[in-house]
C-alpha cells in the first residue's frame, strides 16, 4: 500500500512538473501564435478576394464567421465578394481552407490555411509546381459553382491528387458545404437558372 | 581513454547499432515520411533534436525514477518535450514550423526515443547518453535521407524538388506509396545482411587458415 502511494506521488510530481512546463511555454507562445494566425488569415483574405478594397467581418447566430468584401470604402453598397473558412476532416488532420466567393456564387480563389496530411500525397494540396505561382490543386477551384465542387470520383469537376482521394474529397466537400451554408446568410445574384 | 569510449558510443549509431537497420526502431515514421529527400532530412533532424534532449533529461533524473513506473514517466517526459518544441516552433519560427509541420508531433510515436531512454539513458552517464543520442540521431537521419532520396527520384522524378528527367519520364508511383517503402527497406536490410554474412565468412576462413577452428560450419 505504501509502495503504491509512493509511486503515485512520484508519477504525480513528474506529471505536475510537465503540466507546469507546458502551461508556462503555452503562456509565452500563445500571443505569438495568435498573431501569426491573424496574419495568415489577413493574407489569405487579400488573396481570395483580390478586388476588395475593404473587408469586414460578420458573425452568425451560432458564432461562425464570414467576411464581406467591398469594392469601395463605402460599406453601405452591396459587397462584391464573400469569404469564409471551410473545415474538413482529411486523412490525418482537420484541413482549413479560406474560400473567396464572388456575389454571383462562383469561387474567386481558395487558399488552404492549414493541413497536416501525408507528405508526398495529401500534402501535395499545398505544393506548387516549379514555374507556377499557386498550387495546381487549389487553382482549379476558381470559377466553379458549388454544384460542380466534388472530386471526379464523385461526379464533380475537381481533379483529385493521385493517391490522395481522402484529402482531395475533404477539401472539395468542405468547400461545397461552406458555400451552401453561406448562401443561407448572403444573397448571390444567380446567373445559372434551373432551366439551363 | 574516456575520449575513445565516447567516440565509440557515437559511431555505433551510424552502422553497427543503426536504429533502423540494426535495432529496427523508428520504422513507422521512417517509411511513412520519406517521400522526398527534404522530408527525410526534416524528420531526421527533428527526431535527433528531441532524442538528444530526451536522453539528457532521462539520464539526469535516473536517480529519482522508480523502476516500476519508469515507462509512464519517460513517456510523459518525451510527449511534454515534443509539445514544447512544437509550441516554440509555432510561436518563434512559424516558417520552419509550417515546413516541418507534421513531423514534429510524429516524433512522439518514434520508438527510437523511448527505446534509447529505456535501454541506454536510464542506465548511463549524462555524457555518454548525450553522445549516444547524437550517434543514433545521425544514423537515423542518414537512413531517412537515403530512403527519401531514392523514393523521390524513382517515385516522383525529382530530387530536392527539382525535376531530374524530362516530361517523358513516368515515375514509379509505387515507390512513393507504402509498398514502395517496404520494398526499399527490405532491399536495404537484405544488402546489409549479405554484407555481414560475407564478412563473417571471411573471418571464419581466416581463422580456419590459422588452424584456430576445425569445424566446417561458420556459426
Amino acid at each position: 500500500m505504501k509502495d503504491i502511494i509512493k509511486l503515485s506521488l512520484i508519477l504525480g510530481i513528474f506529471c505536475t512538473a510537465a503540466a507546469f512546463s507546458l502551461a508556462g511555454v503555452n503562456k509565452i507562445t500563445r500571443p505569438r501564435i495568435e498573431m501569426e494566425r491573424k496574419r495568415v488569415i489577413k493574407e489569405a483574405l487579400e488573396h481570395v478576394l483580390p478586388a476588395a478594397k475593404i473587408i469586414t467581418e460578420n458573425k452568425t447566430i451560432d458564432e461562425k464567421t464570414y467576411y464581406l468584401g467591398y469594392a469601395t470604402e463605402d460599406t453601405t453598397q452591396s459587397p462584391k465578394g464573400f469569404s469564409f473558412i471551410a473545415y474538413g476532416q482529411g486523412y490525418s488532420s482537420r484541413i482549413q481552407t479560406m474560400v473567396g466567393v464572388n456575389n454571383k456564387g462562383t469561387i474567386e480563389a481558395i487558399e488552404i490555411l492549414f493541413q497536416q496530411e501525408t507528405p508526398g500525397l495529401g500534402a501535395k494540396a499545398t505544393e506548387t509546381r516549379p514555374g507556377e505561382d499557386t498550387p495546381w490543386f487549389q487553382k482549379q477551384f476558381a470559377g466553379k459553382f458549388a454544384d460542380d465542387i466534388k472530386v471526379d470520383k464523385d461526379g464533380g469537376e475537381i481533379v483529385s491528387i493521385t493517391g490522395a482521394t481522402i484529402t482531395s474529397r475533404a477539401v472539395a466537400n468542405s468547400i461545397q458545404k461552406g458555400i451552401k451554408w453561406l448562401s443561407d446568410y448572403v444573397k448571390f445574384e444567380k446567373e445559372k437558372t434551373i432551366t439551363e | 581513454m574516456e575520449d575513445k569510449g565516447l567516440f565509440k558510443e557515437f559511431i555505433k549509431g551510424i552502422y553497427k547499432e543503426n536504429p533502423i537497420t540494426a535495432l529496427f526502431l523508428g520504422l513507422c515514421p521512417a517509411l511513412a515520411v520519406t517521400t522526398s529527400l527534404i522530408n527525410g532530412l526534416g524528420m531526421g533532424l527533428a527526431a535527433t533534436f528531441v532524442l538528444l534532449f530526451s536522453n539528457i533529461i532521462v539520464s539526469s533524473v535516473k536517480g529519482i525514477v522508480p523502476r516500476k513506473i519508469r515507462i509512464p514517466i519517460y513517456i510523459v517526459i518525451i510527449a511534454t518535450f515534443v509539445t514544447i518544441v512544437e509550441l516554440i516552433m509555432a510561436g518563434f519560427i512559424p516558417s520552419l514550423f509550417r515546413a516541418l509541420g507534421i513531423y514534429v508531433p510524429l516524433i512522439v510515436v518514434n520508438c527510437i526515443i523511448l527505446g534509447r531512454a529505456e535501454a541506454f539513458a536510464s542506465k548511463n552517464s549524462l555524457g555518454k547518453s548525450t553522445i549516444d543520442a547524437l550517434g543514433m540521431g545521425v544514423g537515423f537521419t542518414i537512413v531517412l535521407v537515403f530512403l527519401g532520396a531514392v523514393r523521390e527520384i524513382l517515385g516522383d522524378g525529382k530530387l530536392l524538388g527539382h525535376y531530374l528527367f524530362g516530361p517523358e519520364f513516368e515515375p514509379v508511383l509505387l515507390m512513393i506509396l507504402p509498398p514502395g517503402a517496404f520494398i526499399l527497406i527490405g532491399l536495404i536490410l537484405g544488402t546489409i545482411n549479405w554484407i555481414e554474412i560475407r564478412k563473417n565468412q571471411k573471418i571464419f576462413l581466416k581463422f580456419k587458415e590459422k588452424k584456430l577452428i576445425t569445424t566446417e560450419n561458420p556459426e
